[in-house]
């Protein structure tokens, strides 16, 4: 089953290895959508069907939290699995996410086997 | 002489270089450092939290395109590395960052960290800023960046 995937990050640098490390990590891609705000992120997610979402949590505009929280109040997180890659390292943070249903938490600089062992166990959730 | 949290600092930036740019730095004596250069870009940016406080990261410009060609994993000539070369330098900066303030803080307390801005020095405003105590002078591929690191009030 090929993937729909958006990716969320203000920096294009970013957008990019994301998109790079899912080619190199073998994971089957349909299409790649781009935003570089949560803001932006809402306004493709009413338009389009996005299986797997990566997403920064500091953004201009609006945040990755934010983007989760509006997200979680509309249902999407119910039908999309969110991964967070960010720099952020607090594990108070993480937790926080992840008690808002984010399926996983990566922590740049992100390695391709990382982004595919993360794939390869949240396409087997059961929301997936 | 490196203080204990200057060494931390830049410690955390050369693993950081060294797993996103596949690039390796280490300490520069800031009185031999390299003759000045006609342009740097600084990028900057702050965290708040149980601190406050800023980190700035100066290059030679002429850098620049290096760092987002090994960040990309393309020729530094390709026109993607030229266009992408503040966004890769702003990128590193962030994830510094982050790992500097969990190695000094640890992984508990929560930090805002804002959106790192870039600007332009010249020559006069990089000596200014190599003669600081809380710069670090490192060598990365034979050019000299400098690190800044300045920790603020205790929340």
């Amino acid at each position: 089953m090929s993937l729909s995937v958006l990716i969320v990050d203000d920096s294009a640098t970013v957008r990019a290895v994301i998109a790079k490390t899912l080619d190199l990590a073998g994971v089957p891609v349909a299409h790649i959508y781009e935003a570089s705000n949560g803001k932006e992120a809402l306004h493709i997610l009413a338009e389009h069907d996005v299986d797997l979402l990566f997403s920064d949590i500091n953004m201009p505009v609006m945040s990755g939290v934010e983007m989760i929280e509006q997200m979680a109040a509309c249902g999407l997180l119910e039908a999309i699995c969110v991964v967070v890659v960010s720099t952020e390292g607090s594990a108070t943070r993480i937790e926080q996410l992840k008690s808002k249903g984010v399926s996983a938490y990566l922590r740049k600089p992100v390695a391709p086997e990382t982004i595919r062992r993360v794939v390869n166990d949240i396409m087997g959730a059961e929301k997936c | 002489m490196l203080t204990e949290q200057s060494e931390l600092v830049a410690q955390v930036f050369c693993e950081v270089m060294e797993k996103l740019a596949f690039m390796f730095g280490e300490p520069a004596d800031k009185q031999r450092s390299a003759p000045p250069e006609s342009a740097y870009i600084q990028t900057k940016m702050t965290y708040t939290g149980q601190t406050s406080g800023m980190l700035a990261l100066t290059v030679p410009a002429s850098l620049c395109p290096q760092i987002a060609a090994n960040v990309l994993g393309i020729d530094p000539d390709d026109e993607r590395a030229v266009a992408g070369s503040l966004d890769a330098l702003k990128e590193v900066l962030n994830v510094t960052c982050g790992h500097v303030l969990t190695t000094l803080a640890g992984e508990t307390p929560v930090f805002d960290l804002s959106v790192p801005r870039t600007s332009t020095l010249d020559a006069n405003q990089w000596t200014d800023l190599l003669d600081r105590a809380d710069t670090v002078a490192l060598s990365v591929e034979d050019s000299v960046v400098l690190l800044q690191f300045a920790q603020g009030r205790q929340a």
